[in-house]
């Protein structure tokens, strides 16, 4: 079968596979945006146990790879309290965990790229340290951020890939079922290829139109 | 009573003795101008008056407050504090309405409204109502100097601080700045300037005091201070910057 037959026969189940690629990664980032943010000012703070519980986190899910970290979550964790655990679950604890510690280390990089006198200016008005944080550093922060959090999103749309390993029927995982019965594998790992591509072509044309958008007042009428 | 009252205070970073033992005394309506060589630790005796830096012994108290104890009660006490800083430290994400309308409105002290009304209020105050809508990073330092002490303006302070307000200025914007800060030291503003404009000093401060490796060496009014002084570090300081 020629690749736009293979397209046609199996379209309902590749869209399938791909809305389920596509979930995983939503529901896991905005876990790990959740997460990412939360150890992102761990980190920053001033107590040092906070920065010590933020730097373990992020260690651990730096030091180990993504898959180990899946078979750790699906299969050891459930044999060790003598559970089962759903492959859904499994994954996107799998993979908000780890984008999770990604994004902390980018929203600590984010906070610590603004200047002092920022915090300092914020604080010798009276404001509380996490109001200031949360109307002056923050959305500068953010903003420097912007090209670190769409790489990481492009990532972790990416890794969901590696589930496929603990059984989630995602894109790739389709695939593989597609050429067990067909047994054309150059065709349809195109296609998956392909897929991916276009999707992740699709996110980066939106987040560059973000990026552009999140510029304010610079310097287009200096009159200094 | 003193506005701003300092006992004995201390500061190290580490095993760096920067302020050794500092007495200082401000009453209302007064100007106060700190000179001293950098590293004196002029700057660093500014933002102890607010709690930017903590205290390492000695007390600082302003309206009364202790500003070293308390720390729950920081917050409220800055309120009554405004800083103006070398770098001016505005908010670049802010319109120049929204930096300085933005503290008194998060604080819920101010309607939005109000705030605003008080912000143009201040523009006008600082000769730059045209530029309420403009980012800081269409503003020359100066004006963004200026910005900034409006903000500083806009919480109502009985006291304001100055770090070095006109080091980080092109020559030609220093007067602008001053101009504002004379203004207001002529309406009656508690004031502590932290500076290296000795004209500035001589003009307008009601007294001036010389810091020097974390001492007040000597302070007096600015005739005495500047036409007579007394110690030799002073005249020799003096002699290095007029």
């Amino acid at each position: 079968m020629s690749i736009p037959e293979l397209i046609v026969q199996n379209w309902p189940r590749l869209l399938a596979g791909l809305s389920m690629t596509v979930q995983l990664t939503i529901i896991s980032l905005i876990i790990a945006g959740v997460l990412g943010l939360i150890f992102g000012l761990l980190s920053v703070s001033k107590k040092k146990t906070m920065r010590a519980i933020a730097l373990v986190y992020v260690d651990v899910v730096r030091g180990t790879p993504l898959i180990v970290q899946a078979f750790f979550i699906y299969f050891g964790i459930p044999a060790a309290l003598g559970i089962r655990l759903d492959a859904n679950l499994a994954g996107i604890i799998t993979l908000s965990l780890n984008a999770g510690g990604y994004l902390a280390e980018i929203f600590r990089g984010g906070i610590e790229s603004i200047s002092k006198g920022q915090m300092e200016a914020a604080r010798s008005l009276g404001l509380p340290y996490g109001l200031a944080m949360r109307k002056v550093i923050l959305p500068q922060a953010i903003r420097t951020m912007t090209p670190a959090l769409i790489n990481q999103c492009i990532i972790t749309l990416k890794d969901t890939s590696i589930l496929s390993i603990i059984g989630i029927q995602e894109l790739t995982q389709t695939g593989r079922l597609i050429i067990a019965n067909n047994y054309q594998s150059f065709e349809v790992w195109t296609i998956v290829a392909m897929m991916y591509f276009v999707i992740i072509m699709i996110l980066s044309k939106i987040s560059k139109r973000i990026e552009r958008r999140m510029s304010y007042g610079k310097s287009e009428n200096n009159e200094s | 009573m003193g506005k701003v009252k300092i006992t004995n205070l201390k500061k190290n970073f580490g095993e760096l003795e920067v302020l050794k033992d500092i007495n200082l005394e401000v009453t209302e309506r007064e100007v106060i101008c700190i000179i001293g060589a950098s590293g004196s630790g002029k700057s660093t005796l500014l933002r102890c008056i607010n709690a930017l830096e903590e205290a390492s012994s000695g007390k600082v108290e302003v309206d009364g407050n202790d500003i070293t104890g308390a720390h729950a009660e920081i917050n409220k006490y800055r309120q009554n504090i405004g800083m103006v800083f070398q770098q001016f430290n505005l908010f670049p994400h802010m319109t120049v309405l929204q930096n300085i309308s933005f503290a008194p409105v998060s604080l819920k002290l101010k309607t939005k409204k109000e705030a605003e009304e008080k912000a143009l209020q201040l523009l006008r105050r600082v000769d730059l109502e045209e530029k309420a809508n403009a980012y800081p990073d269409q503003l020359s330092g100066g004006q963004q100097q200026r910005v900034a002490i409006a903000r500083a303006l806009a919480m109502d302070p009985d006291v304001m601080l100055f770090d070095e307000p006109t080091s980080a200025l092109d020559p030609e914007m220093v007067g602008e700045v001053l101009n504002v800060m004379k203004k207001l030291a002529k309406e009656g503003m508690t004031m502590i300037v932290v500076t290296h404009e000795m004209g500035f000093a001589r003009e307008v401060a009601d007294r001036v005091i010389f810091i020097h490796e974390g001492y007040i060496l000597e302070e007096g009014p600015p005739s005495e201070f500047f036409g007579n002084p007394k110690n030799e570090r002073t005249i020799s300081f003096l002699n290095m910057v007029l």
